[in-house]
């Protein structure tokens, strides 16, 4: 989840509220070849970024079945190959969005390297996603930062998809997984879900479960529940971040923070917008920050605890009228956009998810949190131009396959109170909460050790107890990062003490500057009762 | 010779051959040398790469942290399963090397206050890098520390509102074109010539024996008189040798095959890719080979002066080709195709195919294995000629 690693956009993109579901992994995993057109599935050697080892890329026609010539597509699936094949059922990972390619969790392999000695690893591109025929609208890397804008642009998409919105759901990506398990002559899987891939693989679930040897979920989707309505989720999370950093001796000298954030919100000028400082040019962004992007940001930090980490220094600071610390925080995510494909994400969540969800529900999930309805207003506006006939779905039925669940107790968008409350119809489940973790727990501490094990053994109970040595990483304290030491930076005193400096200091030499600096701080250090 | 002769001449040799493969099989400290190296070395092996793994998963690097309390931060953030951090009031670094750590961390003075004022203060990394596990403590500490690093400086840099990213203008994505079966090359790469060793190794003690030995023993006159040519007398001799050797090159290769399933080679990256058909090309292709080193060997010993001369010259001649064979190995030498008509050559090469499931041609294999029969039966002839000689038999 090193968001160093991802491609640098030349242009900052704020429209962060999109990026709903995608797991925290960076983006642009890329086939180099394509395979040869071939009835029986013959494979290519190819390369996707992010993981150095070679794959195979398999080309596999989907869709041979209907009437309509425009259905025939061919899905991308990469194999990363078992050192040692045949041992165990091949692992699927399926990826989240809906948008996002399964092509883009190669990166995922680094951290999973074991899961991959003994099984195959799948990565299917659903329909219209990544590698599969993308459905992106024209919207690429470029995602407009205004709502208006970007809806024009998705109506202007919709009229010219002609029946395309109207096929691609859920049911059609189950059936396609299910013609490429069948391609590749596998008689049993286990899959991998992360985000909205934890609501694919449960339908698989229920649709195929002969085929299905066990399920590893990350941030549990259930079938069940409205997970558009992320307003409480994020809520959820920024509480327990301020509870964990009242908790931090260091953090806990930001005393308001969240307050300072409501006030942010509630009193956000027109001028603020204008003058808020892009993280890659250091320039004023092109276009203004408004209020719901700033709440998007905060939401979309809370995903990685990384992010949220430096979320009290950032809100502070903002409150003193220094933005760099926040606009920093969005530079930590600024091209996750790029990893969704907008026609397939509005075709699935306005049929299966915004259908579903009414006027009142936005309401009572809005209600008492900082983000309000304006992480679902970019859906609801959206499916205004994007008329599809809902698609509900039946009522789970009870499966007995083991099931590996896992959780991050602050993820702002599937947290583990899903998982627990509407996930009883699969009696044979285990479930990690990773305390403090946010959204998509796999590649950390021991999660995948615990996965290979469950995968090996899947009715044996594991012992989790490693899970608690995943912490939340240090709290920013200061322009210095993190504090070394607890006593040493009172993080209000230290800012107040850095003006004083400069309101005081402005003829001396920066050296002596240097040396007042110190002894100052021991005193502020709180030696002192 | 014609045809009919030959087959006469094989008949005629049957008694000859059986007294020279009982009194080589009845050898016992022939017998258990040939045991020995053939369970030796894939004993060896596998033991080599389990415990190669096991210290590369399981050891622990002890490090010892001066000064701690100027950072806790950094000591508790250290932490990990293959670190086992302690921190100590005082103590000699030296002293602490030598003792139980691995390697000591310092703290320079005023260090917290010196990272708040951005004065990048001094962090000691005492090592001995005359220690053989102090490469791999200072890369588990390093890549503890560089995570931590990395942790500090992306939050310096969201702090000025940088996006962290700026500091990679560009992005290297590495492409490994190797498979893991030509992972398990690198790694198997002794495997052949310690195979073609195993021959050497198991012909020699029998070889001196049945040559050098029968003529010190005053045997091989009387052998001499009896009415039979000098090729059936090399002959049975080499048949009588080889077999040793050849058993205890399938013993070693049944070996190897048995223990590969407990050698951590899945860790390795390295794919177990021997096939059936690969295990048993390999036992044939040996047995050529097997005919040729024994009767060089009967060869050498013959004219050698004495018994110890001549495992002198036997011992030598086990290591020579062994070293060539070792060198074009490690210089990485691409050979042509035509290289496999030569023995040894073209045996490590096809071992080397075969083990790790790599293209191996049969083609190649059925030419070069007729090429060493070639050579095995001019050893023979050469062999016959020198019974002849009078001066053979007063060597000693």
């Amino acid at each position: 989840m090193d968001s160093r690693k991802r491609l640098i956009p030349h242009r900052l993109r704020y429209s962060l509220g999109i990026t709903l579901f995608a797991g925290l992994f960076g983006v642009g995993a890329m086939a180099e070849q394509g395979a040869a057109e071939m009835a029986a599935p013959v494979s290519e050697t190819c390369y996707a970024d992010g993981w150095s080892e070679s794959l195979r890329c398999y080309r596999i026609p989907v869709g041979t079945d209907s009437a309509n010539a425009d259905d025939l597509v061919k899905l991308s699936v990469l194999v990363a190959p078992a050192v040692n094949g045949g041992q165990h059922e091949p692992l699927y990972l399926l990826a989240g969005g809906p948008g996002q390619a399964a092509s883009d969790l190669v990166r995922l392999l680094n951290p999973l390297r074991k899961l991959n000695r003994g099984r195959d690893i799948v990565m299917v591109d659903r329909r219209g996603g990544g590698r599969s025929d993308a459905f992106d609208c024209g919207f690429g890397a470029e995602i407009p930062n205004n709502i208006e804008l970007m809806t024009a642009q998705l109506a202007a998409c919709y009229i010219n998809a002609g029946e395309r919105p109207l096929t691609i759901n859920s049911r059609q990506t189950v059936e396609d997984l299910e013609s490429v398990r069948r391609a590749l002559g596998h008689e049993r899987i286990s899959l991998w879900g992360g985000s909205w891939g934890t609501r694919t693989a449960l339908l698989y679930q229920q649709w195929y479960p002969d085929a299905l040897q066990s399920l590893v979920l990350d941030g549990v989707a259930p079938i069940d529940t409205k997970v558009f309505l992320a307003a409480s989720a994020a809520e959820s999370a920024l509480q327990e971040l301020e509870q964990a950093c009242s908790e931090d001796p260091v953090c806990a000298g930001f005393v308001n923070w969240r307050s300072q954030l409501d006030n942010l919100l509630a009193n956000w000028s027109h001028a603020q917008a204008s003058n808020f400082p892009d993280p890659f040019t250091g320039r004023p962004a092109e276009e203004p920050v408004e209020t719901w992007m700033l709440a998007g940001a905060v939401r979309t930090a809370l995903y990685d605890p990384a992010a949220a980490a430096q979320l009290p220094y950032a809100v502070s600071e903002a409150s003193r009228g220094n933005y760099a610390p926040l606009s920093g925080i969005l530079g930590l995510f600024a091209d996750m956009e790029g990893a969704m494909s907008l026609g397939l994400t509005y075709s699935v969540a306005c049929a299966e998810e915004m259908n579903r969800i009414d006027a009142a529900d936005i309401d009572r999930d809005a209600d008492d949190t900082f983000i309000g309805d304006m992480f679902i207003r970019i859906f609801v506006e959206g499916c205004k131009v994007w008329p599809v006939p809902p698609r509900p779905y039946d009522a789970p039925e009870p499966r007995d396959h083991p099931v590996l669940l896992i959780s991050g107790s602050a993820d702002p968008i599937t947290p583990p109170k899903y998982a627990n409350e509407q996930l009883a119809y699969l009696p044979n489940q285990q479930h990690l909460i990773v305390r403090g973790g946010g959204h998509i727990n796999s590649p950390r501490g021991c999660v995948p050790d615990l996965i290979l094990q469950f995968l090996d053994q899947p009715d044996a109970t594991l012992d989790d107890g490693c899970i608690a040595d995943i912490r939340r990483p240090p709290f920013a304290a200061g322009a210095f990062g993190p504090a070394l030491m607890p006593e040493q930076a009172i993080p209000e005193a230290d800012s107040l003490l850095a003006q004083e400096h400069s309101a005081g200091g402005a003829g001396e030499n920066p050296e002596k500057l240097e040396q007042r600096a110190i002894p100052t701080e021991e005193v502020a250090g709180g030696d002192q009762p | 010779m014609n045809i009919s002769n030959v087959i006469r001449g094989v008949k005629q040799m049957a008694p000859l051959l059986r007294k020279e493969l009982l009194e080589a099989w009845r050898d016992r400290r022939a017998l258990v040398m040939a045991v020995c190296f053939s369970l030796m070395f894939p004993a060896a092996l596998a033991g080599g790469t389990i415990f190669m793994i096991k210290k590369q998963s399981e050891d622990v690097t002890r490090v010892a942290l001066l000064g701690a309390e100027r950072a806790p931060l950094i000591q508790q953030r250290l932490r990990s399963p293959n670190l086992e951090v302690s921190s100590l009031d005082s103590g000699s670094p030296r002293e602490l090397l030598a003792g139980d750590y691995d390697i000591v961390l310092e703290f320079g003075e005023d260090f917290a206050q010196r990272y708040q004022a951005f004065r990048a203060p001094p962090l000691y990394l005492y090592i001995n890098s005359s220690d053989t596990g102090s490469g791999r403590a200072q890369r588990d500490i390093q890549e503890r520390l560089g995570a931590l690093q990395q942790l500090v400086v992306t939050q310096r840099l969201a702090a000025r509102g940088v996006a962290p990213r700026l500091l990679a203008p560009w992005r290297i994505e590495t492409r490994d074109v190797s498979t893991p079966s030509s992972r398990g090359a690198l790694i198997l790469a002794t495997v052949p010539g310690l195979l073609i060793m195993t021959l050497f190794v198991a012909c020699l003690a029998t070889a001196v024996d049945t040559s050098a030995g029968e003529r010190e023993r005053l045997s091989l006159e009387p052998l001499l008189l009896q009415p039979m040519a000098g090729w059936q007398i090399i002959t049975a001799k080499t048949i009588a040798v080889a077999s040793l050797g050849w058993l205890g090159s399938l013993l070693a290769i049944a070996t190897l095959l048995l223990l590969m399933p407990v050698m951590p080679l899945t860790e390795l990256g390295i794919q177990r890719a021997t096939t059936t058909g690969g295990v048993i090309a390999m036992g044939l292709i040996m047995l050529p080979l097997a005919l040729l080193v024994a009767v060089l060997q009967i060869l050498l010993a013959l004219r050698s002066q004495s018994f110890k001369d001549a495992q002198t010259q036997l011992s030598i001649f086990q290591i020579a080709p062994l070293v060539v064979l070792m060198a074009l190995d490690i210089a990485q030498i691409k050979l042509s195709d035509s290289w496999q008509l030569l023995p040894l050559v073209g045996h490590q090469q096809w071992l080397k195919g075969l083990l790790v499931g790599g293209a191996v041609s049969p083609v190649w294999m059925i030419a070069g294995s007729l090429v060493t029969l070639g050579l095995v039966l001019a050893a023979v002839m050469v062999g016959a000629r020198a019974l002849r000689r009078e001066g053979l038999l007063s060597a000693s």
